[in-house]
């Protein structure tokens, strides 16, 4: 008895770990929703190991969190659950090279009073590398399932901040307890950006650039000091902590990378200037203008995430408006809206190898988006690679996912019909061998941003006016349902550009949004939110880094 | 001797991937009146423009094999205009939060897609000063442009070699900025006060570092690196040419006082409205002014200005320019040098060396560019009918030998890159955007530029 207590009490100890792990309800589950086994089999499918390299009829087992089996001739474990995959496509789980999946956008820190613009307190200024992506984690923010619905195992999560926000994680897109459990690796990159603080030092790209510099060269000499003083203090000057500093150490011995959000091509050079200058390794993410930059980013050895967000394919002009010259400025544009979308299929034959940032996509669009880039030079092989086995090779995660082979994790997509064509859909994803089943109605589905049945009430065109200090304003509110998503654009009267309409929700007959508008070069954030009366919204637009609000007045369009 | 052949074949290859690839280009301009600038004005002369550079100036050069020739038979030919004071090209202008910046610089944020380049070069500009904002007492570190347009890379424009130079403001902008913000300086005293501060704290860093240097011992320890200090250092060691705005002849003559307690000798009064009172002063400090021909009164420090600034300071041997600060003005420079005719008399010659070879001083470009000369860079802008006339139209514009305007080849839709998502708007010729960006950045955000998206 003695004996058996000895030899079970450890166990004891870990057993409840590993249900956590395993599954949140096995314990005690009332709801019974918690699955009988955590091995399954898809049996007689399509399987895509890696692009190029299908198995027809085969078959894979997913076995306690790993691919334990896959092939045509594979034993089916008698305790599997076995899915038939008769016309299913199984693939490896996609992976998002910067996103912010699972993440909180923070309160945006208030403005100190008497605040010395010239020094802010770093917290004010952005400048908080030593922080960690984890602590934004919700564990059931509505990005990680609607991302995960589209195929999406693996995330790349950057904190939301300004200038140097913190570390980025990568991010299981499960459903676990704690934060701490979702991830597949933390602390793999420092993330940083061109977004200044209102009104305090650095303001814009002139600070940025000067400031990365500063902190980079104090960083190379802290490090310095504090190694020379672990190898032999006496006699010499304590070096003084500074996790700012520190938190670049692993930058500067080039163990962790840089992930600069770079969307434009000027964008893109700067940072990569910083990179000759300084040395660092360089992982530029978010990048929609790429197709002048192929022989930069070789020469410099810097890495890409291209963004998963496409620019909307321009409207021409009514028969009546079209002079030649509209025509020709039509022209130019569409040549535009083409190197765009060609851009991807180009990088790819030259040589640059890159994975997808849905940073700045909507989760509604992405599916739409990989279908244009496949009109537009990519094929299925080359968007798969850039969706998974690509994406791992650049985040150093390929012997452990991107591909469906033995040993790596359970990260899979199955699909009914192949996964780009026009009808096909996603029937289950599995993250880390866990089952994620679409065929009934996705578990605590119910996030912020999926739209609650009577969503489409607000679906239309609004015309609102916006009541600002400064007079007022006026557009177009426009509100869609994209693959279950409400999605949005607001135009403007004015002629200046769209603003795409973010996290919009309507739940209680209130209805929420926000957008950002670039102010000289100075991203403001805007929420709005507001009630809905028949078709009347009566919304208060804020400005929380200003601290004012005003109305947002918007009345629905009657239906032709 | 093959190996070592070889090899320097393949260095030449290496480097000249390295270095951004400039184009240079080989062109004849035939039968011109050349307005060398330096060495008169030649009748009936061709200009040979060799790899860039100008290789032979001189009557019936035959044209070498491959190489363009132009006719410039009637026409006038004068070396490429220099704006020694210009917002254009720059995606920000102003770190305005602090009033000292030095550390920043215009390097790092020019923008070769700015269509305004294009309509700079229609204008016979092939040089620019492209300078920060003057909405802090010491601001950016500026950079010298040449208009190398069509080029998607920053540093294709880069002019190479140009000395480095930094802004400094006077005045009420960098007054404004320190009230608004309820910091240092809110007044002409607190002006003064922080550049001599800045000063003598950069004598202090540099002090720290050269011990830091100088130290033998094992476990000695690095200052804190201050990138702004390092700035202030250079300029103390004359490696950085400041360009200062400045309207009354008290700040100037403030600014001589303090530079010459620290020693700092490479000095450019911008707009330098009240120059003319201190002329004579400046001319013994051996400070340039680059002014504007005839614009003031659009604030209260700029009322007391007179068009015969630049006149007189160029009579009493100021090295002086006339610039455009201004995406408007910048097209028709010579316009404005022509109006020292007009208010002061001065000859075809002065007035031209305003926007060419005086910039080009003030740059520290001039054994370069600003005039025509042989060994000098192909910079050339040729004009129907003279360049002071009221009917001058420039109809070609050259850098390095390479035509970037051509009136008669005149592709309307100039952009490089274009917003698949813009709205086809209709043209605006004049552009308010590309007036005044002295303090774009500086001010407060309002409301209606936030839903105006600037």
């Amino acid at each position: 008895m003695k004996k058996l207590r000895k030899t079970f009490f450890p166990l004891l100890l870990i057993l409840p770990m590993l249900f956590l792990s395993a599954n949140v309800n096995a314990q005690s589950d009332p709801t019974a929703e918690s699955p009988a086994t955590r091995t399954y089999a898809i049996q007689n499918a399509t399987i895509v190991q890696a692009p190029g390299n299908v198995i027809e009829g085969g078959t894979i087992v997913i076995e306690n969190g790993l691919i334990s089996a896959v092939g045509k001739n594979v034993n089916i474990p008698a305790y599997a659950e076995i899915i038939d995959g008769t016309d299913l496509f199984v693939y490896p789980g996609f992976i998002d090279g910067m996103a912010y999946t699972g993440a909180k956008r923070p309160e945006q820190p208030e403005r100190p009073r008497n605040l010395f613009t010239p020094d802010p307190p770093n917290e004010y200024a952005g400048i908080t590398p030593e922080k960690h992506v984890v602590d934004q984690i919700v564990i059931d923010d509505a990005s990680i399932s609607s991302m995960r619905k589209l195929g999406f195992t693996v995330s790349h999560t950057v904190p939301y901040g300004r200038m140097l926000p913190g570390s980025g994680a990568l991010l299981l897109l499960t459903e676990k307890e704690h934060a701490d459990l979702m991830l597949l690796q933390e602390d793999v990159s420092l993330y940083t950006q061109f977004a200044g603080a209102p009104g305090a030092y650095p303001g814009n790209t002139l600070g940025i650039m000067a400031k990365f510099r500063n902190l980079y060269r104090n960083a190379e000499l802290s490090k310095q000091h504090s190694e020379m003083y672990a190898s032999g203090p006496a006699g010499m000057e304590r070096p003084t902590r500074d996790r700012t500093l520190e938190a670049f150490y692993p930058v500067v011995a080039k163990q962790k990378p840089i992930f600069y959000n770079a969307n434009t091509a000027l964008e893109a050079r700067r940072a990569i200037r910083l990179k000759n200058e300084l040395g660092f390794n360089l992982v530029i993410g978010n990048l929609q203008q790429g197709w002048d930059l192929v022989d930069a980013i070789k020469n410099s050895g810097t890495q890409v995430f291209m963004s998963l967000e496409l620019p909307e394919e321009p409207k021409e002009a009514k028969e009546e408006d079209q002079t030649e010259e509209v025509k020709q400025l039509e022209e130019r544009r569409m040549e535009f809206y083409k190197r765009y979308l060609t851009q991807y299929a180009e990088m790819k034959k030259a040589g640059v190898k890159f994975g997808f940032s849905t940073i700045d996509a909507s989760a509604g669009k992405i599916k739409k988006n990989l279908k244009t880039l496949l009109d537009y030079g990519m094929t299925e092989d080359d968007l798969l690679a850039a969706l998974t086995i690509d994406a791992a090779e650049l985040l150093g995660i390929n012997t452990i996912t991107g591909s469906l082979e033995k040993g790596k994790l359970g990260n899979a997509v199955i699909t009914k019909g192949a996964y780009f064509a026009d009808d096909s859909q996603v029937k289950y994803v599995f993250v880390d061998g866990d089952k994620f089943d679409f065929e009934v109605k996705e578990k605590k589905a119910n996030g912020e941003n999926a739209a609650p049945a009577n969503a489409e009430a607000i679906v239309g065109t609004w015309s609102y006016t916006v009541m600002s200090p400064e007079g007022e304003q006026g557009g177009k509110m426009i509100i869609r349902m994209e693959d279950g998503f409400l999605a949005g654009t607001l135009t403007s009267n004015d002629g200046s550009p769209d603003n795409d309409m973010q996290n919009i929700s309507f739940r209680d007959g209130e209805l929420n949004f926000e957008f950002s508008i670039d102010a000289g070069g100075q991203s403001v954030l805007v929420l709005v939110s507001g009630p809905v009366t028949g078709n009347e919204f009566d919304g208060e637009a804020t400005v929380e880094q200003f601290n004012v609000s005003f109305p947002l007045r918007a009345t629905k369009d009657e239906a032709k | 001797m093959k190996k070592s052949t070889l090899l320097i074949a393949f260095v030449l290859l290496v480097t000249s991937v390295v270095q951004a690839q400039v184009k240079k280009g080989d062109v004849l301009i035939k039968n011109a009146t050349v307005i060398t600038i330096t060495n008169g004005t030649l009748e009936n002369t061709d200009v040979l423009i060799r790899d860039g550079k100008i290789d032979k100036i001189g009557k019936s050069i035959k044209t070498p094999r491959g190489v363009e020739e132009v006719d410039a038979t009637g026409k006038f030919v004068m070396p490429g205009i220099l704006d020694a004071h210009s917002h254009i090209a720059g995606t920000s202008i102003n770190e305005g939060t602090s009033q000292v910046t030095a550390e920043v610089t215009m390097e790092d944020v020019v923008n070769p897609m700015d269509v305004s380049i294009y309509r700079a070069l229609a204008g016979g500009v092939t040089s620019i000063h492209l300078m920060h904002g003057s909405a802090n007492v010491i601001g950016g570190q500026n950079e010298t442009l040449k208009l190398r347009y069509g080029s998607t890379n920053p540093d294709d424009l880069r002019f190479e070699g140009a000395p480095r130079t930094i802004k400094f403001a006077l005045g009420e902008n960098p007054t404004r900025g320190g009230r608004a913000r309820g910091i240092q300086p809110q007044s002409r005293m607190g002006v003064e006060a922080m550049l001599r501060n800045s000063f003598s704290e950069a004598l202090v860093y540099k002090k720290k570092w050269d011990a830091y240097r100088k130290d033998k011992s094992s476990k000695k320890v690095a200052p804190e690196y201050n990138l702004r200090m390092e700035t202030l250092v250079d300029i103390l060691e004359g490696e950085i040419l400041v360009h200062c705005h400045s309207y009354r002849a008290d700040e100037i003559y403030m600014l001589l006082k303090v530079f010459s307690d620290f020693g700092i000798e490479k000095l450019t009064f911008q707009h330098a409205n009240e120059a003319y009172k201190v002329a004579p002063e400046l001319a013994e400090f051996g400070a340039g002014a680059s002014v504007f021909a005839d614009w003031w009164a659009y604030k209260l420090e700029v009322y007391y200005s007179t068009a015969y600034n630049a006149a007189i300071l160029t009579k009493n041997g100021v090295n002086t320019s006339i610039n455009s600060d201004s995406g408007e003005l910048i097209r028709h420079l010579f316009h404005e040098a022509a109006k020292t005719q007009k208010y002061g008399q001065l000859s075809d010659n002065e007035a031209l060396a305003l926007i060419t070879i005086n910039p080009a001083k003030q740059l520290g470009i001039d054994h370069r560019v600003g005039s025509i000369e042989e060994g000098k860079d192909g910079d050339i802008a040729i004009f129907e009918g003279h360049p002071l006339s009221t009917y001058a139209i420039p109809v070609m514009t050259f850098v390095d030998g390479v035509k970037y305007f051509d009136r008669d080849n005149d592709v309307k839709d100039q952009r490089i890159y274009i917003d698949p998502e813009s709205t086809i708007e209709t043209v605006q010729i004049f552009d308010a955007h590309s007036q005044h960006r002295c303090m774009e950045d500086a001010e407060v955000v309002n409301f209606y530029d936030l839903f105006n998206n600037k």
